[in-house]
C-alpha cells in the first residue's frame, strides 16, 4: 500500500531554492535575535558579525564569520536587567552603537551605548546617551553608517505623546566625540506630541493600531540630506535633513488604510528612482496579512507612486505554519567595506516564510529568485522559524537570524 | 552598484532523455529512480505503471507524484509536460513536493524533442524557472544501425544529442559497436558517447551538460564542444568532422564549424539567424556557439527553429574573441551558411548622424 499523501509544508520542513546552508550557530543557547546586524572588519583582517538580541538577558553577541562555514562566537554580553532589550545596533570601523528599549516607560537605562570594539572580544563602553523619561521606552532602532551621526527611533525625557503608542520619533545624535554624544536634530509626525498645533492623525482600527512612531531612519551617503523613514502607521516619510535644526517633509506615502499599517523600512534605489518599502508583520497566524514589500516610483519626491509589490510567499503554505508570516527587514545596501550593495537584488526576512531574494530589474514584475526557510528551530515557542533580520556581505554570503531560539543561519545564494 | 544577477544560476536544469522505441529508456529510468545519487532530482515519466517501483521504497505518494526513499521525486505526466512542469514548480514553492534541484524528463519514444525545448523557452513560467541542461539520446546497441538507416526520427535524435548512451552493449559484438559508433559520429561528431548495460548509469553523467552560468569560467565553453577550440577548427578545414566516409541514407547530416573574426552587430547577427531558421528551420538540427557582439561574448543555442534566449556572458572565457558557431544540419553546405552570416553581418545598421 502506498502511504497516505502528506504535505511537505510542515514547520519542521526546510525549504530552499538556490540557497544553501553553510552553517548554523545557536549562539550558546541564546538564539533569539533582534534586528541589529552589523559587520566589522578588524585591523587583523577578521570579519565580526555583531548581533543584537531580541530580548533579555543577553545584550549583543559577536560572531567571527571570517570563514562563513565555521562561525565562532567570540563574545556575548548581558543586559543590566530583564526589562530591557537591545534589538538594534550598527558598527562603523571600530565604533558600535547599541539601542536600548525598556518594556515600559520610565525605566532606566534606556537610550544608546557607544562601544569601542577594536578588541572585539572585550567591547569597551565609551558613553551612554540617555533617552529615558516618564513617557519614553528609549530607543528601538539605530542607523549609524557614516561614523558621525546616529539616526534613531527614540523617545525622549521631554517628549509627551498624545497617544502612548506614538512614543518614538526621529532623533539625530552627533557622536563626532563618541564620549560626548549630543542631539542635533529631531522630527515627529505632526499632531502626535502633546501641545502640537496639528490635530492628532486618524488612527487605524484598534486591531491594527501600532502607532505613529518611527522604525527605520536611514540616511545614505548617496544623498546625505535625506532621511528615509518607516513611520509605522504613518507610512513612508522622506525628510530633508540638510538643516538638522529645521527638518522638513519632502515625501509621504502611506498604504494604510486600506492596508494594515506598520511601514518598517524605506530603502531607496538611488540610480533607479525607486523605493523598496517593507511592512512588518506583527501578529501571528496571518492575522494582519498581507504584510508586503512594495515598489514605489519616487522620481518625483513630492508624488511617490506605488507600482507593484514583491510576489508574496504563498499564504496557504505559511499563514498557519506558526508565528508571524510576512515581510520584515530588508538588507539595506549599507555603505562600508563589508556590505553587499545592489540596485536590483533585494534580500528580505519574512518570519516563518524564511529569507527571500528578489530581482527587481523589472520593477513592474519583480521575480523571486531564491529562498531558504529553515525547519522549526528546537524549542521555538512559535513552532516555526521566525527569521527576523538579514545582512548580506560583500562576498554575497547571507546571514539571517531567528527571533526566538534558532540563532544565526549562514547561507550562500546561487544567483 | 554594478553587481548583477547571473541570468542562468537560479534556473532549475532540465535534462531530456530521448531514444527510439525499444532503446531502453524505461530500463534506464527504473534504474535511475533508485540510484543513491538521485536525491533532490525530480524525474518526469510517461506512465508510472511501466516502471514498477517497489512499494517499500516509496515514502510519500499523491495522485501522480511519488517520493522515493533515496529522496528522488517521481512524477508521471498528467495531461501534458508543460502543465506537469508548471505544477511541479508551483508545488515545490508551497512545499507540497520536496525541494528538487533538477529535473530529468523521459520523452516518449516517437516524440520529437524540439517541441519540448520550445515549451521550456516559450512558457513564461517555465522559462523563468527552468533551463534546458541537455538532451540525452539512447541508441539501441542491437538495432541502432538499422534504425539510423530507416528512421529519420532516430537520425534526428542522435544529431541533436548533447550526449549519446548506447544501450544493450552486453548483447552485441565489439565490431558491431564500432560500426554503430561510426554511424553515430557521422551524425554527431562532438557529443560524448557512453556505453551502458541494463540501464546502469551514474546520474552524474547525465547532468551539467549545458551552460549553467553567465559568469565565464574555464568550464564555460565545455558545453560548446571541442569544435570550438583552435584544434578543432583546423580539423574542420581538413574535413575531419565532415563525414567524408559517406554512406547510408544520412550522409546529408553533418556538423559544420564556422569562425568569424569580425564582430557582429546584434541586429545583423540575429537577422541572419532568423533568415536561416525561417528558410531552413527543419534542416537546422542544432546550433551552439559564442558570438562576438560588438565586443561582448553572447552564447547562442538552438534546437531546430527554436533559438534559446541568448546569454550575455560577463566576460570572455579565454583570449579567443572570435565568433565560433557549430551547426548540425541536414542538406546544407558550410559556404552557404558562412556567406549568409558574412553578407548580413556586413550590413551595419544605419548611422543616425544627420548629414
Amino acid at each position: 500500500m502506498l502511504n497516505a499523501p502528506q504535505s511537505a509544508s510542515r514547520a519542521d520542513q526546510t525549504l530552499s531554492l538556490n540557497m544553501k546552508l553553510l552553517a548554523h550557530h545557536e549562539l550558546a543557547g541564546f538564539g533569539g535575535l533582534g534586528e541589529g546586524m552589523g559587520m566589522q572588519l578588524t585591523s587583523d583582517g577578521r570579519r565580526i558579525l555583531w548581533l543584537a538580541h531580541e530580548s533579555a538577558p543577553k545584550n549583543f553577541s559577536g560572531v567571527d564569520v571570517t570563514d562563513p562555514k565555521n562561525p565562532k562566537l567570540i563574545v556575548q554580553t548581558e543586559l543590566p536587567h530583564m526589562k530591557l532589550r537591545s534589538n538594534s545596533l550598527d558598527v562603523v570601523g571600530n565604533i558600535m552603537v547599541v539601542a536600548y528599549q525598556a518594556t515600559t516607560v520610565g525605566i532606566k537605562p534606556a537610550g544608546i551605548d557607544i562601544f569601542d570594539v577594536s578588541q572585539p572580544e572585550t567591547p569597551r563602553l565609551l558613553s551612554h546617551f540617555d533617552c529615558s523619561g516618564p513617557y519614553s521606552r528609549g530607543v528601538h532602532a539605530v542607523w549609524f553608517v557614516d561614523g558621525r551621526y546616529v539616526h534613531m527611533s527614540s523617545g525622549a525625557s521631554d517628549f509627551q505623546p498624545r497617544n502612548p503608542l506614538d512614543d518614538q520619533f526621529y532623533r539625530i545624535i552627533d557622536i563626532i566625540d563618541p564620549e560626548k554624544p549630543v542631539e542635533v536634530g529631531r522630527w515627529w509626525y505632526p499632531g502626535t506630541r502633546e501641545g502640537d498645533e496639528a490635530p492628532p492623525p486618524p488612527r487605524l482600527p484598534a486591531k491594527f493600531d501600532t502607532g505613529f512612531r518611527t522604525h527605520n531612519t536611514n540616511v545614505f551617503p548617496e544623498q546625505p540630506n535625506r532621511a528615509f523613514v518607516g513611520y509605522i502607521d504613518g507610512g513612508a516619510v522622506v525628510l530633508d535633513i540638510s538643516d538638522m535644526k529645521n527638518i522638513k517633509v519632502v515625501s509621504q506615502w502611506n498604504h494604510s488604510p486600506p492596508f494594515n499599517g506598520f511601514t518598517h523600512t524605506v530603502l531607496p534605489l538611488f540610480d533607479r528612482g525607486l523605493w523598496i518599502v517593507s511592512d512588518e508583520c506583527v501578529q501571528d497566524n496571518g492575522a494582519d496579512w498581507p504584510k508586503l514589500v512594495w515598489v514605489v516610483d519616487s522620481r518625483n519626491e513630492a508624488n511617490p507612486v506605488p507600482i507593484g509589490t514583491f510576489p508574496a510567499p504563498p499564504y496557504d503554505a505559511f499563514a498557519k505554519r506558526g508565528g508571524r508570516f510576512g515581510a520584515h527587514n530588508l538588507h539595506e545596501n549599507l555603505p562600508g567595506p563589508t556590505s553587499f550593495r545592489s540596485d536590483t537584488i533585494i534580500v528580505g526576512s519574512f518570519f516563518n516564510a524564511g529569507v527571500r531574494v528578489y530581482d527587481t530589474s523589472n520593477p513592474y514584475q519583480v521575480q523571486e529568485i531564491a529562498y531558504f526557510v529553515p525547519g522549526a528551530p528546537k524549542l521555538s515557542p512559535a513552532g516555526a522559524i521566525q527569521l527576523n533580520d538579514v545582512y548580506v556581505d560583500d562576498r554575497r554570503i547571507v546571514y539571517t537570524v531567528d527571533r526566538f531560539t534558532g540563532g544565526l543561519y549562514i547561507l550562500e545564494m546561487n544567483i | 552598484m554594478t553587481w548583477s544577477r547571473d541570468a542562468l544560476a537560479g534556473k532549475i536544469p532540465v535534462t531530456l532523455v530521448t531514444g527510439f522505441l525499444g532503446s531502453g529508456k524505461t530500463t534506464l529510468i527504473s534504474k535511475l529512480l533508485l540510484h543513491s545519487g538521485m536525491r533532490r532530482v525530480a524525474v518526469v515519466i510517461n506512465e508510472i505503471g511501466e516502471i514498477g517501483i517497489d512499494h517499500d521504497l516509496v515514502t510519500v505518494s499523491s495522485e501522480n507524484i511519488t517520493l522515493l526513499a533515496n529522496g528522488c521525486i517521481c512524477c508521471s505526466v498528467r495531461t501534458d509536460l508543460q502543465e506537469t512542469l508548471r505544477d511541479l514548480f508551483a508545488q515545490r514553492r508551497v512545499g507540497e513536493v520536496f525541494d528538487f534541484d533538477r529535473v530529468i524528463v523521459e520523452t516518449t519514444g516517437l516524440a520529437d524533442p524540439a517541441p519540448v525545448v520550445q515549451t521550456l523557452g516559450s512558457d513564461t513560467l517555465l522559462a523563468a524557472h527552468y533551463r534546458l541542461d541537455g538532451l540525452i539520446t539512447l541508441v539501441d546497441g542491437l538495432h541502432g544501425v538499422g534504425q539510423i538507416d530507416q528512421q529519420t526520427e532516430a537520425v534526428k535524435q542522435i544529431a541533436i544529442a548533447d550526449k549519446i548512451l548506447v544501450t544493450k552493449t552486453d548483447l552485441v559484438m565489439s565490431d558491431h559497436l564500432e560500426t554503430l559508433c561510426g554511424r553515430i559520429r557521422q551524425l554527431n561528431s562532438q557529443s560524448p558517447i557512453e556505453f551502458i548495460r541494463q540501464g546502469e548509469v551514474d546520474p552524474k553523467s547525465l547532468i551539467d551538460l549545458g551552460l549553467s552560468s553567465s559568469r565565464a569560467s574555464l568550464k564555460t565553453l565545455q558545453f560548446l564542444g571541442e569544435a570550438l577550440t583552435d584544434d578543432a577548427v583546423s580539423a574542420d578545414v581538413t574535413g575531419r568532422y565532415l563525414g567524408q566516409k559517406s554512406s547510408g541514407h544520412n550522409a546529408a547530416v553533418k556538423t559544420l564549424s564556422l569562425r568569424f573574426t569580425e564582430p557582429f552587430e546584434w541586429l545583423s547577427f540575429s537577422s541572419a539567424l532568423e533568415l536561416l531558421t525561417t528558410l531552413r528551420g527543419p534542416d537546422l538540427l542544432r546550433l551552439k556557439g559564442i558570438v562576438n557582439v560588438d565586443g561582448d561574448p553572447v552564447v547562442i543555442q538552438g534546437v531546430q527553429h527554436i533559438i534559446d534566449t541568448p546569454v550575455k556572458m560577463d566576460r570572455w572565457p579565454s583570449d579567443d574573441k572570435d565568433s565560433r558557431l557549430v551547426f548540425i544540419v541536414r542538406n546544407m553546405e558550410i559556404d552557404v551558411i558562412r556567406n549568409l552570416f558574412q553578407a548580413v553581418g556586413a550590413i551595419k545598421s544605419a548611422s543616425i548622424s544627420p548629414t
